[in-house]
């Protein structure tokens, strides 16, 4: 295996970056085709060769050594620039091409699924929905803002695919079929895009703000006019290239957004750098007035630096769509004829017979045909109790066969099972999440309309007073009230927040789950694996005879040794007794051994009264009970449960104390989740809920107005999890859930969602604070502008200044322990 | 002051000899991973590293 002693400096792992993912990212070996035991190691999902690799690999990241891969993939995943963004478009029309990534449902529609590339904010997604509806024969498309992924639902007669990704192309976004290779590569190329944009920036910024200096010092001491004249043309000249390469991406942005009809952040922004920078271009050409070109380049790398610092702390944190047929065998074995044979699982036919051994996940959904078993449905349901199967019931793909070989017809392919419409049900609910429209963007579109009255009255008034210093003037208003300050606000509040929280274990991906979980007042639990351990505990030992439990324990034990049930699990670590023999498991029953020549049983009342009919009924608590008899005496109920975890009952404490409502979602049987409910005094605790339940449940909080946080761990949770406002996966949760969570907490410690729900509160705190600073400035600088007191440089230091409060108070969130 | 028309052409051409290395090392891939490289004086120390430790990757640590 790979562990060997110099893999950190193994510079030939990159050598072959597209073959990378192919290869198990621990051990290097090739990853079988379609088997994907991928794990996420520092906020990536890695490919995997085989279960073992996964478990090591796995135990390395969660031991917090995750930097030993973070060193090595930098090399691994170095990507290629792909030249399929050239490829024409029409190659999607093809049926076999689009088959890969569409496909048609009963009404003749076909589903698309695309990556989108240049996808910056909420806005866009409006931007391309809207458009995108529009066109006759498009019957929905959803932006999924998260993932950038388009969803589009179109009739193949009226539209041509090709014609969709003309159109997104037209407006100004990079459309690829959505497949996760390619979603990374786009990543990094608008990485690449936005570093070479801030180093052109700040290179340029040196360079202007050197000779600025010279100018500014000029307009106080003196200086010869062809000396400040060569000046302002060497500024212009490198002014005007940082403006075309740099801030080209704030024109675009603008003027995208104005021609769809709305005001966002970077109309202000392109605003005042195209004026500043043609007024002073102007002024050079003419020999008068003031340049602020020092400005320009300024304003131009700062709010590159911020995004550029935003867009890092998410592109590393990302996830991929986390696709569940990948959980599914590849390979089945199924009846042909009179024998077995081996095959693809994709081939598979309606009808087909397929033998499902003990221990393995159920390739399809089905009928079972021989066998009895029982099947663990956490999927559905995030119970890790079993359900008894048997011929004619039904099973479903995706859940675990523990016990006994099973044969299955099969009802259909993958895309018609219960697995893939939970998948589609999360692809849904995460288009559907709520747009919490952030504060910055609200607010932008009332400061953009306020300055440019400003600049107008500013402008009116002066071209009464002095006609020849109205421009001068007016153009100060704008380079002044600089935006830059209130769009650095919440970028550089958010980053902070999101390291401070990735140093204690939380991991943020949701774009903005942090300004949602601050505005929270609702909390969603589901119960296994998120208020509770999510594993069999022994709760209980009920003696019924006069034994020592520690010698009932170590009976149990030795006789647990040949059982497939979960409950088995638990005295893995207990010490069994000697002497036993002739162990033998009886599916849905329990074990039964002989010692000394005597019989024991353990498992169901039933099993057990077959041997000792005076077994009496199980104690009243709400426990998973298991009785165990010698001969015909009765020894002793076994009570096992899902225990708490210690944190839980803290973490609600402090919710309720901080005034959020809280709430249990559960697939679990009703009575059991009440009885949690009671105890952690949770007055709402639903029981026995679908994942589609549950998301019902989580739409009518969100209609009567709640913004919902929620904690979950399993596939069950999966749309729960897209869906809510803001979202926490535990530590042990499943890959899907960790796709769909905004928050990862990485080490199982239910308390750090308090720690992030604080945090998030001081984040929403410190952009208010942000927000009222630079309005402030504004208001105050503004006038001052107005009446003509501020001269170009004292209009750089003002901009510099408030810009560097701003990144100041933000970095406060990064010293704070939040409490 | 006359230098200045040879000095600041000068500087200027230094400066785009600058900005073509920065965006040819950007494309060459060479800041892709400025986390990594932040890391990579440390990693010696890291307890999950092997790197300069002779042990056996197996060995139990003593």
């Amino acid at each position: 295996m790979s562990a060997g002693p110099d893999i950190a400096a193994a510079a030939p792992l990159d050598a072959a970056p597209t073959s990378a993912d192919r290869h198990c990212f621990h051990c290097g070996n090739a990853v079988p085709r379609g088997a994907d035991f991928g794990i996420v190691i520092g906020g990536v999902r890695r490919a995997m060769c085989c279960p073992g690799c996964r478990a090591v690999a796995g135990m390395i990241s969660e031991s917090g050594m995750a930097a030993f891969y973070e060193h090595r993939t930098g090399y691994s995943e170095r990507p290629t620039e792909a030249p399929a963004a050239d490829e024409q478009l029409r190659v999607y029309d093809d049926p076999a091409v689009a088959a890969t990534f569409t496909d048609t449902d009963e009404q003749g529609l076909r589903h698309a699924r695309l990556l989108l590339g240049g996808v910056s904010c909420a806005a866009c997604t409006w931007l391309i929905e809207h458009t995108l509806q529009r066109i006759d024969g498009v019957a929905s498309a959803n932006v999924n803002l998260q993932h950038s992924r388009l969803d589009i639902a179109l009739d193949p007669d009226r539209v041509a695919l090709s014609s969709i990704f003309a159109r997104l192309e037209a407006l100004g976004y990079r459309a690829q079929p959505f497949v996760a290779q390619a979603r990374r590569e786009l990543l990094d190329r608008d990485y690449r895009r936005n570093l070479r944009r801030l180093a052109v920036a700040g290179l340029g910024m040196m360079q202007v703000g050197m000779f600025a200096i010279a100018l500014h010092a000029g307009d106080l001491q003196g200086i010869a006019a062809e000396h400040q004249s060569l000046m302002r043309w060497v500024s212009l000249v490198i002014a005007s290239f940082v403006v075309l390469f740099s801030a080209r991406t704030f024109f675009e942005n603008a003027w995208r957004h104005l021609r769809a009809g709305a005001l966002v952040m970077d109309l202000p922004v392109a605003l005042a750098i195209g004026l500043a920078w043609l007024a002073s271009g102007w002024a050079t050409f003419s020999g008068g007035g003031q340049v602020y070109f020092d400005s320009v380049v300024m304003f131009t790398f700062f709010l590159l630096l911020g995004r550029f610092l935003e867009q890092r702390v998410r592109r590393r944190f990302q996830l991929n769509w986390y696709d569940v047929e990948s959980d599914l065998p590849t390979a089945v074995r199924y009846r042909r004829g009179d024998g077995w044979v081996s095959g693809p699982r994709i081939g598979l036919q309606s009808g087909d017979v397929v033998l499902v051994p003990a221990g393995t996940t159920l390739p399809v959904d089905g009928t079972v045909l021989r066998g009895r078993s029982s099947v663990r449905e956490d999927t559905f349901n995030g119970e890790q109790q079993p359900r008894m199967v048997g011929p004619g019931d039904g099973v479903f793909a995706g859940t675990l066969n523990l016990e006994g070989g099973l044969e299955v017809s099969a009802s259909g392919p993958f895309s018609a099972t219960r697995l893939a419409a939970l998948q589609q049900s999360v692809g849904r609910a995460s288009g559907e999440k709520p747009r919490l429209w952030r504060l910055a963007d609200r607010v932008s579109g009332w400061f953009v309309l306020g300055v440019l009255l400003t600049t107008a009255l500013t402008a009116l008034a002066w071209s009464q007073i002095a006609p020849e210093k109205a421009l001068w003037i007016s153009l100060s208003v704008l380079v002044i009230s600089c935006p830059c300050a209130l769009a650095l606000a919440t970028p550089t509040a958010l980053t902070s927040a999101a390291s401070a929280l990735r140093r204690r274990g939380v991991l943020v991906h949701g774009e903005n789950a942090l300004e949602a979980l601050g505005r929270a007042d609702h909390v969603v639990f589901d119960k296994t694996g998120s208020l509770t351990r999510g594993q069999l505990a022994l709760a209980r030992i009920a003696p019924l005879a006069d034994e020592r439990p520690e010698s009932l324990a170590a009976a149990g034990a030795a006789l647990q040794r040949a059982s497939r049930h979960p409950v088995a699990r638990v005295f893995d670590e207990v010490a069994a007794a000697g002497g036993f023999d002739e162990l033998t498991y009886h599916i849905g029953a329990g074990v039964s051994g002989r010692q000394q020549g005597r019989q024991w049983r353990m498992g169901s009342a039933a099993f057990c009264r077959e041997l000792a009919p005076t077994l009496p009924p199980a104690p009243p608590q709400s426990l998973y009970w298991v009785a165990l008899v010698r001969e015909a005496q009765p020894l002793a109920w076994f009570g096992f449960t899902d225990p708490v975890r210690e944190d839980a009952a803290p973490l609600l404490a402090e919710l309720q104390a901080g005034g959020l409502g809280s709430s249990i979602l559960s697939g679990d049987t009703p009575a059991r989740v009440a009885e949690l409910g009671a105890q952690l005094g949770i007055p709402e605790a639903l029981g026995g809920l679908s994942p589609e339940q549950k998301l019902e449940q989580l739409e009518a909080l969100q209609a009567r107005g709640k913004v919902v946080a929620a904690v979950g761990d399993g596939l069950n949770d999966g749309p729960l999890l897209a869906r809510a406002d803001a979202s926490f996966a535990v530590a042990e949760a499943t890959d899907l859930a960790r796709a769909q969570a905004d928050f990862v907490i990485e080490h199982g410690d239910l308390g750090a969602m308090g720690l992030a729900w604080r945090t998030a509160r001081l984040c929403r705190r410190i952009v208010w604070q942000n927000m009222a600073w630079a309005l402030a400035y504004n208001i105050c600088a503004i006038p001052l502008a107005a009446l003509g007191y501020v001269p170009p440089w004292a209009a750089a230091i003002g901009m510099s200044a408030s810009s560097l409060l701003v990144v100041l108070n933000s970095l406060r969130l990064t010293r704070s322990s939040a409490t | 002051m006359a230098s200045l028309y040879l000095l600041i052409p000068i500087a200027l051409v230094f400066c785009a000899v600058a900005i073509r290395l920065l965006l040819w090392a950007i494309d060459n891939g060479q800041y892709d991973d400025l986390d990594k490289e932040a890391w990579r004086a440390l990693m010696d120390e890291e307890p999950g590293d092997t790197k300069g430790d002779n042990r056996e990757p197996d060995e139990p640590h003593r």
